[in-house]
């Protein structure tokens, strides 16, 4: 697990005055977390932009603090303050800078969000408020590889790979699979290695009695409900089935009493035994110009204790219909706009994922411009070739749901129903035409 | 409106826990699930309802006595069990169900960088409330459904303070017979505390099955748990106890909170101490039912583990937890044991017959086809 004793902090007053302090903090901190030349500098261009953005904002000097975190294939850098107001208009993907004085003081932030991997804003009791930016390393990507013995499925033993383990395990599974049941990082072993040290990932083998890998599965926590997992990944040529079985079992053993509530299998691969996952639905995914059938499969960690969701009129029969398919018991509870004073700006987040031409819109802000600026990112998208496009709302936000009419008309019809993906169930949409 | 600062207030390690969230009460989750009845078979609770002579405590406990704080550290129960085992009443100690007396042992004996060592499919508590306090919770796989002595023994080392066996295993119902936990204890040599679980032990018939309390005079490193909670029925009132050797019970003691155990909850568990004949009654009845569910289930092409106690383990061709919620569709509540490291098996509480008969019906009309025997 990755070792918060680490993290590097220095407190500062928003003074322009101490931006060098903050810039040698930043370029310093994040080599020390192994970034390297380019990327360090783009990270402490992002942090410049950043504390310039902030002092610009506040009229009297107030206190942020930056903190560095040893992420092991990235670096994170957080700035945290009180008492200071921010248009987060410039989070957004298709944001753009108007030349007036106004803009020109976001232009900072969008600069910072373009140099960095991801920037978010955190606005919680337990974190506080302020902008989280994170810097990924580069690694090298790997060749597909496949073993000149095959694996035997007698006599395995189960445990975690070491570092060597993980890169032939990882190397094997893009020898052996389509990319799409793999997530992009699999095609980088040397992250995957990070990501298990920093406690990300969490890999699962099963060696052979002479150390061959026969086959292993491998998850990830998103969120603290959630676990994603991916697999199983069988790598003999006789007994997969039982050996497919035995991962999985192991799997679910080893994720039982974490804090999640649910496991998540959205790259499974053909080995996958039946009777352990439901099925929530399937997509149509678009891949290299092809439709193929995405399945989303769930199993609950945990028994079902119902929950409230809340849901604009327009989707409560699709809820519903869900809902009695899938036996799970919710209170439905009714939102709708009525004409309550709003933000001005809304914003999007957009999760990329490049080898499977796929993103995910997210409503991060509510805000009165929701439906021109949803529109303005499906047309950015679209412009940028993107086959498949979703969006994603959490049922546990009364916002998120009553935000239903501009995601409509957005042209996005809901597809399937997540449950505890977030605060509540989430409901994953998929774009029309 | 002041803003509690909860960022700097809430030490780190606790940030990265979620709360347990406990079950809804009955009438919500009948509410959720639109049903109008609930059958209960999820908690191991004995459907007989506590022992005649509690049953009459708690219909007729005045009500002005709820404004008396009760004995501080349940003295009149502990003199009385103190008789019935011929130990010291201050070799006892009670807690707010048998959970808190876990947390009172964890607590005196781990400091940072200590483990503790038990089974990987156990009671989750011993494992739970380590991991919270901090410390390591080495599980040691279960053997043929039973816990491995060996296996325990080997992963000791100077770190390790307590060892916990759950004596029958929940949800296994497997036991260590007396020759098996003597060389256990005779191995461990009193360097270890080992806490044997006996919360089942009043379910289990065998003649070979130990007896802790026996035990106590011969091991001084060895504290036994028991509780009111299952044989007497009084889950609801919380009530359970430990029992040690004095100087092991004194240290425990210092890390007690007093107070705990409620004034009816003593009352009650007083009357039910010596109550054989309900013993008996339970036991006949537990005995009836798990043979009809062993036969129904067998006819339903489904495998089943039963050992001692009062559950009966089933394996599913399908997620355990969708079999939770097909099943509260139809009023009857299972224990999921994907928690408890099974997947896809389920744990039944052996309940009154309809509530047996509704699982039974529940269960064939969700099982998917070819599983119908």
């Amino acid at each position: 697990m990755q070792d918060r004793k680490t993290d590097i902090t220095l407190s500062v007053e928003t003074d322009i005055k101490f931006l060098p302090l903050v810039l040698s903090f930043s370029e310093s901190s994040s080599r020390i977390f192994g970034l390297q030349d380019a990327d360090a500098l783009k990270l402490t261009l992002a942090s410049e932009e950043v504390f310039a953005y902030l002092c610009r904002m506040t009229k009297d000097p107030g206190k942020v603090t930056l903190t560095m975190v040893n992420g092991f294939y990235y670096a994170l850098l957080t700035f945290a303050f009180e008492g200071i107001d921010f248009d987060p208009r410039a989070f957004n993907l298709t944001a753009n800078v108007s030349p007036d004085e106004e803009g020109l003081e976001e232009m900072g932030l969008l600069i910072a969000a373009r140099s960095v991997d991801r920037m978010s804003i955190f606005h919680n009791a337990m974190e506080g408020t302020g902008f989280a930016l994170i810097k990924e390393k580069t690694y090298p990507a790997a060749d597909p590889w496949r073993s000149e013995e095959v694996p035997r499925a007698e006599g395995v033993t189960f445990g975690s790979p070491d570092a060597e383990e993980i890169k032939i395990f990882v190397r094997s599974i893009a020898g052996a699979y389509d990319s799409f049941v793999y997530p992009q990082d699999f095609r980088y072993p040397g992250k995957v290695v990070d990501m298990v040290q920093s406690g990300e990932y969490g890999v699962l083998t099963a060696r052979d009695p002479k150390g061959g890998i026969a086959g292993g599965m491998v998850w990830r926590s998103s969120g603290t409900s959630m676990i994603e997992c991916y697999g199983p990944y069988v790598f003999v040529e006789e007994g997969r089935a039982g050996l497919a079985e035995r991962l999985v079992a192991e799997l679910i053993s080893a994720v039982a009493r974490s804090e999640a509530v649910c496991l998540m299998n959205r790259y499974a691969t053909d080995d996958l035994p039946p009777g352990y996952f439901e099925t929530l639905g399937t997509i149509d995914f678009v891949l290299d110009g092809e439709k193929r059938p995405w399945k989303f499969l769930f199993r609950q960690l945990r028994e079902d204790p119902g929950c409230r969701v809340y849901s604009h009129a327009g989707m409560e029969d699709f809820l519903k219909s869900q809902y009695k398919k899938h036996f799970l018991a919710r209170q439905i509870v009714p939102v709708a706009y009525e004409g309550e004073r709003q933000n001005p700006h809304s914003v999007f987040g957009a999760a990329f994922q490049q080898n499977q031409d796929l993103v995910v819109i997210l409503p991060l802000w509510d805000g009165a411009d929701a439906r021109e600026n949803l529109a303005r990112h499906i047309e950015a998208l679209r412009a940028e070739g993107i086959a498949n496009i979703l969006l994603r709302i959490d049922l546990g936000h009364g916002w998120q749901a009553r935000l239903y009419p501009v995601i409509e008309a957005g042209g996005f019809t809901p597809s399937i129903i997540i449950p505890y993906r977030g605060k509540a169930d989430c409901v994953l949409f998929t774009l029309k035409g | 409106m002041v803003n509690v600062p909860l960022a700097t207030l809430v030490p780190e390690y606790i940030k990265k826990f979620e709360a347990y969230i406990p079950s809804r009460p009955d009438p919500e989750l009948m509410k959720l699930y639109q049903v109008d009845h609930l059958w209960r078979l999820n908690n191991n609770e004995n459907p007989l309802g506590p022992p005649e002579g509690s049953a009459r405590i708690i219909q007729r406990f005045p009500p002005k006595r709820a404004s008396i704080y009760p004995s501080g550290d349940s003295y009149y129960l502990r003199v009385k069990l103190a008789e019935r085992f011929d130990l010291d009443p201050d070799q006892i100690i009670f807690g707010n169900g048998a959970n808190e007396a876990i947390a009172f042992v964890i607590k005196a004996f781990c400091q940072e960088g200590d483990n503790i060592i038990t089974a990987d499919k156990t009671f989750a508590v011993y494992e739970w409330v380590a991991e919270f306090s901090g410390f390591e919770a080495r599980l040691v796989p279960l053997k043929d459904f039973g816990f491995d002595d060996q296996e325990m023994l080997a992963r000791i080392d100077e770190r390790t303070k307590i060892l916990f066996v759950c004596n029958p295993n929940n949800p296994t119902g497997t036991y260590w017979d007396e020759p098996k936990l003597r060389r256990f204890l005779d191995t461990v040599a009193g360097r270890q505390i080992v806490v044997v679980d006996e919360a089942y032990c009043e379910f289990v018939e065998a003649p070979d099955y130990p007896d802790g309390m026996k035990l106590l005079k011969e091991y001084p490193n060895l504290v036994t748990f028991r509780t009111f909670s299952k044989m007497y029925a009084l889950a609801g009132l919380r009530i359970g106890y430990l029992a040690g050797s004095r100087d092991v019970v004194d240290v425990i003691r210092r890390t007690c909170v007093v107070y705990s155990v409620n004034g009816l909850a003593q009352e009650a568990a007083l009357a039910a101490i010596g109550d054989d004949e309900h013993v008996a009654r339970t036991r006949r009845h537990v005995n009836a039912e798990k043979s009809y569910l062993l036969r129904e289930l067998g006819a339903l092409g489904l495998e089943t583990h039963a050992g001692e106690g009062c559950y009966v383990m089933v394996r599913l061709p399908m997620s355990d937890t969708l079999a939770y919620r097909r099943l509260m569709t139809k009023g009857v509540m299972i224990r999921t044991m994907t928690g408890f490291r099974f997947p896809n098996w389920i744990r039944v509480s052996v309940g009154v017959h309809e509530a047996m008969e509704a699982f039974i019906n529940g269960l064939g009309e969700i099982l998917p086809d070819g599983n119908h025997g």
